[in-house]
């Protein structure tokens, strides 16, 4: 099966299992959003698929490839990750940073970034809007501009696989909708994208494909219209709310009432 | 005599007449600090070679209740009389160690003997009842003035008049004297380096200390003779530069005269100089490479040696 | 494409002006020997030129005493720079330098404990071993703290470092005799004094075998600008390249302290000078701290053996004398960008 699938993964840490039986399968050339309240296991769950953390159990298969078994370098050809939020200490340009892309693709031997690098990180830098900030350093920049930078950094990865976590959280409105219209994009031209979302709107109308963590579970998974219920916000997230389809809006829509357990919000009674 | 009175008052020493006998009770400016004595010593601990050769020089072995970081074997002529002294300590004794003895008096070689981990701070040990005395060529809080041997002598002259025995301080003054005038200047003009330790870099005999009043009297030149300090550490690069006719060694316990020559003769730089290559070495004893009493035999000695030496005119 | 001019630019001065500097260098002393004879005479032992200008012994002044001395001095600076740098980026921690892992004390304690035992002209074995110990040492501890991290193996490294030291100090305390100590502190703060063809062989041998692996790892350090984890996600092999990074460095700065002591500063300072000039591109940074870094050793040395004639200075306090302030003049200029 094409995609990223995932079977029956489980992380472990300090004794415990942070995610357990963990299957999802992620369609080829779409964005699928992973979503689920703090301590969910999204984080863990998308670095447990790049190898970046250790699999107590289960698989990871990206177009019939086996993401464990591959040599690092060959996976980081196929597959670029976004963390959550990327600080450093070292004097960096906003280019030097799009750059470090390249590296999966440079041999060790190569004194710098080659014609065909600079080509592509150019036009990364441009995907995301960021040329402007080319030669500035990247520590000074704002988190917002940061974030852009670093999936930026990831384009220039050129991967078929792209896995970000929470990559618009520090984005004003206008950033975050022209980011993940980015990505829809690059999912047309058959890159396969998971994001990790909390905004569950935005996950409703940017995502083709949902998949809902609660507990290190995947617990449930399918189209927004089909996934996004209120039983299922109740349970997950806590949360009384509505699910409402608005006439022209290929997405549904949630509107939140209260929070389990608080009093009647502001439109009842 | 007028200027022999002059020297101890720039030292700040006492001044006495010779042969007189010493009235109590004595006080003394000793590097800085105030020592007073009811009367002579009776219970003596020495610290560093030079003190205890000093005192059994004086004939004052008996009053001798412990002894510290001595710096080689006691001369020939000192061997019987200090044969059976109580060792106090390898190194500087601490405080307890000394005070167990019960002395009256610490006669200290290096200023440094009387520090807090050694045998105690000299107030500290002045309230205790004991006195304290610092070689006076060795004060390093004041700066000594450069050493001569009329400030040896006038060290002796002080032990004397402390310990009551000023005639035997006086008749041992005379002795060396004597000695010392019959050295003969060597007068052929040779250059020399007094090379007391170090490997990579050395550490020389320098214009103010023992080194250079014991190289002046020999008619040596000495190459440091600039550098106002006891010793200092040199550059190998200015010892070659030099190339001085002759080397003294230092023969230490730790550091022989016999490795320092094999170190100049593997060296491939020092192994070049005329010195090294002609074996043209002045060895003496370290304790006696001090201010004390052993300056002027050791001279005498190094005399003889050099007068063996054959060394071309240049 | 425009900025690899200007780097290669760089890099060519700075190698024209490191072979500037060592041609000038021979040419100071406390000897009196005009520059002119101080060239022939190393054209002479190149055989390059016919004549010997000097007497035998002014010969091995510049030859013997000079030359390896500005040579060692040189390489030293450059390893001591690339191990500071290397272990800033595998520790994250800008104020990291060589001897983070308690490879000065171990060095320490073993160059001193050679010295009192008699063996002074083996300090450099003994410094060798020490910090090699020492690095084992600071490494196990770590694995048993739970997993050799950057912040585990600096905080084994300050434990052991402060073991070293006590033990030294009570090794000085207990053993050294009145001449010893004055090598002892000359060792501790770092001292080239009396450098042979040997060392200097010593010196190149490491660089030779050491500086190549961490230059190829520049990639890899600039991977780790982020973390382990966005590394790992560029394909780089993180522990592997740590720990080859970890011992090339570490058998670098052992060599370095065994033959210059415990020099102090030139391993912390250079790396941010030269970071402020060309920026965090290991790629491009590496070579270029090598470069700064010798230069910068040949002159504090020559200023330690020379501007006191006849005496001379250990050249760690020179370091220590230029660094202090040039590093507290880098933090400003930290404070205005951060």
């Amino acid at each position: 099966m094409s995609g990223l699938v995932l079977r029956d993964v489980e992380v472990r840490a300090g004794g415990r299992a942070i995610v357990a039986d963990a299957s999802l399968a992620a369609p080829k050339g779409r964005v699928t959003g992973l979503l689920g309240p703090n301590g969910a296991g999204k984080s863990t769950l998308l670095a447990a698929t790049l190898g970046l953390r250790r699999r107590a159990q289960g698989s990871v298969h990206f177009d019939g490839l086996d993401l464990a078994a591959m040599p690092a370098a060959e996976r980081a050809r196929l597959a670029a990750y976004v963390e959550q939020s990327a600080a450093t200490s070292e004097r960096l340009t906003v280019r030097d940073v799009v750059a470090l892309g390249r590296i999966p693709y440079q041999s060790v031997w190569q004194s710098g970034p080659g014609a065909g690098d600079e080509a592509i990180v150019a036009s990364a830098l441009a995907a995301l809007g960021v040329t402007g900030f080319g030669d500035r350093l990247y520590q000074t920049l704002s988190g917002g501009e940061q974030q852009r930078v670093q999936i930026a950094r990831a384009l220039a990865q050129e991967p078929t696989l792209l896995l970000l976590d929470e990559p618009t959280s520090h984005l004003d409105i206008e950033a975050q909708l022209t980011t993940l219209d980015l990505l829809r994009e690059r999912a047309q031209a058959g890159c396969t994208i998971i994001l990790a979302m909390h905004d569950l709107n935005l996950a409703a109308r940017h995502c083709d494909h949902l998949a809902v963590m609660k507990d290190g579970r995947v617990v449930a998974e399918g189209a927004p219209a089909a996934v996004l219920s209120a039983p299922l916000l109740l349970d997950v997230y806590g949360v009384h709310a509505t699910i409402v389809q608005l006439p022209g809006h290929g997405a549904p829509l949630v509107v939140y009432d209260r929070a389990r357990g608080s009093g009647a919000g502001p439109d009842s009674g | 005599m007028r200027r022999l009175a002059a020297l101890p008052l720039l030292l700040g020493l006492v001044v006495l007449p010779a042969e007189a006998a010493t009235t109590y009770p004595l006080t003394l400016q000793n590097c800085g600090f105030a020592v007073t004595f009811d009367k002579a010593p009776q219970r003596v601990v020495t610290i560093k070679s030079t003190a205890t050769e000093l005192l059994l020089s004086l004939g004052l072995r008996d009053r001798i209740v412990g002894v510290g970081f001595q710096d080689g074997p006691l001369p020939a002529d000192l061997a019987a009389a200090g044969a059976g002294l109580k060792v106090l300590s390898e190194k500087a004794p601490s405080q307890e160690v000394v005070l167990e003895t019960e002395p009256d008096f610490v006669y200290g070689g290096w200023e440094s003997n009387f520090a807090g981990d050694a045998a105690g701070e000299r107030p500290s040990l002045k309230q205790l009842g004991v006195a304290s005395y610092v070689s006076p060529p060795a004060c390093r809080s004041i700066r000594p003035p450069k050493l001569t041997f009329d400030a040896v002598f006038a060290e002796i002259g002080e032990m004397g008049a402390i310990f009551d025995v000023a005639p035997a301080a006086a008749a041992l003054v005379a002795k060396q004297k004597a000695m010392l005038a019959a050295v003969r200047r060597d007068a052929r003009g040779l250059t020399a380096v007094w090379y007391s330790s170090g490997t990579k870099a050395p550490y020389v005999g320098a214009g103010s200390g023992a080194p250079a009043m014991i190289m002046e009297a020999l008619g040596l030149r000495n190459v440091f003779a600039g550098v106002d300090d006891g010793w200092t550490s040199a550059n190998w690069e200015a010892v070659v530069d030099a190339n001085p006719d002759v080397i003294v060694l230092v023969d230490a316990a730790w550091n022989s005269a016999e490795q320092k020559r094999k170190l100049l003769a593997a060296n491939p730089i020092t192994g070049k100089l005329d010195a090294v290559v002609n074996q043209r070495y002045l060895v003496i004893p370290f304790p006696a490479s001090e201010a004390g009493v052993r300056n002027v035999p050791a001279a005498v000695d190094m005399a003889r040696q050099l007068g063996a030496l054959q060394i071309p005119a240049k | 494409m425009r900025r690899r001019p200007a780097s290669f630019l760089a890099s060519a001065g700075l190698v024209v002006l490191l072979l500037a500097s060592a041609t000038l260098a021979v040419t100071f002393g406390p000897a009196d020997i005009s520059a002119g004879d101080a060239w022939m005479t190393v054209l002479h032992h190149l055989r390059l030129a016919d004549t010997a200008p000097l007497s035998p012994l002014r010969d091995a002044i510049v030859w013997e005493l000079r030359l390896p001395r500005i040579l060692a001095a040189a390489g030293v600076g450059a390893g001591l720079a690339l191990a500071g740098t290397v272990m800033q980026v595998l520790t994250r921690n800008p104020l990291a330098d060589p001897y983070l892992l308690g490879l000065s004390s171990g060095a320490a304690l073993g160059a001193v404990g050679f010295l009192l035992a008699g063996m002074a002209l083996l300090m450099p074995l003994g410094a060798f071993l020490g910090s090699l110990a020492a690095l084992v040492l600071a490494l196990a501890i770590a694995r048993l703290l739970g997993g050799a991290t950057p912040t585990r193996a600096i905080l084994a490294g300050i434990s052991i470092a402060a073991l070293a030291s006590a033990a030294t100090s009570l090794l000085i305390f207990w053993s050294a005799t009145g001449d010893s100590y004055r090598e002892i502190l000359s060792w501790l703060m770092g001292s080239l004094s009396g450098t042979t063809w040997g060392d200097t062989g010593l010196v190149a041998l490491a660089l030779v075998v050491c500086a190549p692996v961490i230059l190829l790892s520049g990639r890899g350090l600039d991977a780790f600008a982020f973390g382990d984890a966005a590394a790992a996600s560029l394909g780089i092999d993180i522990v592997r390249l740590r720990w080859t990074l970890l011992t090339a460095t570490a058998l670098l700065t052992g060599v370095m302290v065994a033959i210059g002591g415990a020099i102090g500063f030139v391993g912390l300072v250079v790396p941010h000078a030269v970071r402020l000039a060309v920026g965090s591109r290991h790629r491009v940074l590496l070579p270029a701290s090598m470069l700064v870094g010798a230069v910068f050793m040949l002159w504090t040395d020559t200023a330690a053996r020379s501007l006191f004639d006849p005496r001379e200075l250990p050249v760690g306090i020179v370091t220590a004398l230029v660094g202090a302030p040039a590093f507290l003049l880098i933090l400003l200029r930290y404070r205005r960008i951060t």
